[in-house]
């Protein structure tokens, strides 16, 4: 007695017919598999960029922003009086303030180059906003009145080797005291952190100005009914919830740049390319077994037998395709984490891509499933 | 005398339309009893294909009545005509038509499965019918690796999977030598006399003839000669 079968019935029938044209399956996944890590690349790209564009915002404790009116994005700002910070404190529910400077500056490498790069001032004492993921040195080296931490990303391109060299930024003398991993600029002017105190020295700022102000709530404030208090007391700023200043700044870039819908444009290609290599292999192969698919309808099977034999190829094609392209995409987001571009795919867009990949076989199913509705089941006798 | 498991009522079947119209079948009357096998003669064209596939429900006559266990076929559509065809039809063709990416047993399971068998029984039940025909040793060759008398045999084994009263072989033996070709229309009247099957062969084999109890001549469309054979081959 031959072994307990594993498959029977339409599943069987599916696996054979791929099985026994490898080569044909074969190209088959790949297309497939080329077609989600197209997917996969470009929409992780968006991800990647979306995430870079918010990523001051997405990691400050504030529940608010305040921004000079008329702000677009985190990185292009204009100023803020200080006197705007004590107007904030005296509104019910705020608990903290904190002050945040941006400012683009001028980076001149111990070699003499120069490279823009974007000033990050903030208030050491406050928990608002800090550098994250600090590999090396420590943020309480900062309070030294030169001192600067940059991202290990940025480092080649600032010219900086390790802790202790010495730069100038807008002319004055810097010194790296640390490095951060993985805080990425879209504007490719990188950050480069340090004091409020230090950030105002290095710009053109009056002592009394800064750019954000970055507002923590008493426990339990209602962050609507705050913001809105906001806006009254002071006037003549924005006033944003965090997650929507972030996506401020990711809609700006992405649609400024084009960066957005050149991204969703090819991941649209990479969505039809899977379609049409799908739909041409499964077609060629239900083409090749049409008289089995006339012996099938002469012995008595239904329509839908059919179709299920011709959509379990689909889905056998979609599950392999789709581990081999997300695999694929794996690597190459791990090889991104090097590079000033981040591809990042988190559990949500590989639910969107395997719903893309059942979507894109579906289709390229259909194309098969028409040409069986016509079949003749008296051929079989021809 | 029993109701006719199918019976035929003044059947024509027109091929195309017009100038080109060619009628293939006309007048043809007959009933066809369970428990008998019937042979069905005449010259290439005459049409004893075309008469098969209506007995089969694959082909809806032009003309007259078709009804198969009492069930008229003129008012039903395609789906109708195929779930008729899986309850009560089993077809064996002249080239087999086994599937040849799967095994023999899997070729019989694939038809029981059809049938909605419980997928755990189906392959005890394909090795049954391939033992009846005793294809037992080869249940788990592929039909490439099978000679032509047991490719049919095979095919006979999943044309009898869920038993259907009627078995419709066009030219079973034609591509099989004298001895398996004997065998296997052997076969098949033994599916007759002893599971009460009604079985309808069409041959130009002298071979088949002895073992039918009744001989139809077809010849251009008409039929022309309707004969019980007494004291055949058993
Ligand atoms: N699908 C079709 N379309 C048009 N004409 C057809 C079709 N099938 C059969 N015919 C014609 O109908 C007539 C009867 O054909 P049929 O196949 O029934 O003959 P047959 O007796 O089985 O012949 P053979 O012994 O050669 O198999 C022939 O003239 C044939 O050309
Ligand atoms: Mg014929």
């Amino acid at each position: 007695m031959p072994p307990s079968p594993a498959l029977i019935g339409t599943s069987l029938l599916a696996w054979r017919n791929l099985s026994h044209d490898r080569a044909r399956f074969i190209v088959t996944l790949i297309g497939v598999g080329f077609a989600v890590l197209l997917m996969g690349v470009e929409l992780g790209l968006l991800v990647g960029f979306a995430r870079t564009t918010s990523g001051l915002v997405d990691h400050s404790r504030a529940a608010l922003w305040i921004t000079p009116a008329g702000t677009t994005n985190v990185d292009i700002a204009g100023r803020l009086d200080e006197r705007r910070r004590f107007q904030a404190l005296a509104v019910p529910g705020v608990a903290s303030v904190g002050k945040l400077m941006l400012q683009f500056g001028f980076w001149k490498k111990p070699d003499g180059g120069n490279e823009s790069v974007a000033l990050v001032g903030f208030e050491i004492e406050s928990d608002a906003l800090q550098p994250w993921n600090l590999v090396e040195g420590r943020i309480a080296d900062l309070q030294q009145q030169d001192a600067v931490i940059i991202d290990r990303l940025y480092a080649d391109k600032l010219g900086v080797k390790a802790i202790g060299d010495t730069i100038e930024i807008n002319s004055q003398r810097a010194r790296v005291v640390g490095f951060t991993r993985g805080l990425r600029t879209f504007t490719q002017s990188p950050y480069v952190w340090m004091t409020h105190r230090n950030a105002l020295a290095y710009s053109r700022y009056q002592p009394e100005q800064t750019t954000y102000l970055l507002v923590g709530l008493e426990p339990g404030a209602d962050v609507e009914v705050v913001r809105h208090a906001l806006g009254e007391r002071l006037g003549r700023v924005d006033v944003w919830k965090r997650a929507d200043f972030a996506r401020q700044a990711q809609k700006y870039w992405l649609i400024t740049t084009g960066a957005g819908s050149a991204l969703l444009l090819s991941a649209l290609l990479g969505l039809v390319v899977g379609i049409v290599i799908v739909g041409q292999t499964l077609y060629a192969t239900t083409v090749d077994r049409l008289p089995e698919y006339a012996t099938l309808r002469a012995m008595g099977a239904p329509a839908s037998y059919l179709n299920r034999v011709i959509l379990k190829q689909a889905a056998i094609s979609a599950a392999f395709g789709f581990s081999l392209g997300t695999l694929a995409a794996y690597v190459i987001v791990a090889i991104s984490a090097y590079g000033n571009v981040a591809v990042i795919v988190p559990w949500w867009l590989l639910v969107v891509l395997a719903a893309l990949t059942v979507l894109m076989c579906a289709f390229g199913a259909l194309i098969s499933i028409r040409r069986l509705v016509r079949i003749d089941p008296s051929s079989v006798f021809a | 005398m029993s109701e006719p498991l199918l019976r035929i009522e003044d059947v024509g079947v027109t091929y195309g339309k017009g100038a080109t119209a060619l009628s293939a079948l006309r007048d043809i009357s007959l009933d066809v009893r369970s428990g008998e096998v019937t042979l069905l003669l005449g010259p290439s064209g005459s049409g004893k294909t075309t008469l098969l596939q209506v007995m089969g429900c694959l082909l809806r006559p032009s003309q007259g009545r078709v009804s198969l266990h009492g069930q008229a076929l003129h008012a039903l559509d395609a789906e109708a005509l195929s779930a008729l065809r899986l309850a009560h039809v089993g077809f064996v063709f002249q080239h087999y038509n086994l599937f040849p990416t799967l095994r023999a047993w899997e070729n019989v399971a694939v038809a029981l499965d059809l049938k909605q068998f419980p997928p755990r029984q189906q392959q005890a039940a394909a090795l049954q019918l391939l033992e009846r025909l005793d294809m037992g040793n080869r249940a788990n060759h592929f039909p490439a690796e099978l000679s032509g008398g047991q490719k049919q045999r095979v095919a006979i084994a999943r044309a009898l999977a869920g038993k259907p009263g009627l078995i419709l072989a066009d030219e079973p033996t034609a591509a099989l030598d004298g001895k398996s070709g004997q065998d296997v229309v052997a076969t098949l009247q033994a599916l007759a006399h002893r599971e009460n099957c009604a079985v309808v062969i069409v041959s130009h084999d002298p071979r088949v003839e002895p073992y039918a109890d009744r001989v139809l001549h077809l010849e251009d469309g008409r039929l022309v000669d309707d004969r019980r054979r007494h004291g055949n081959q058993a």
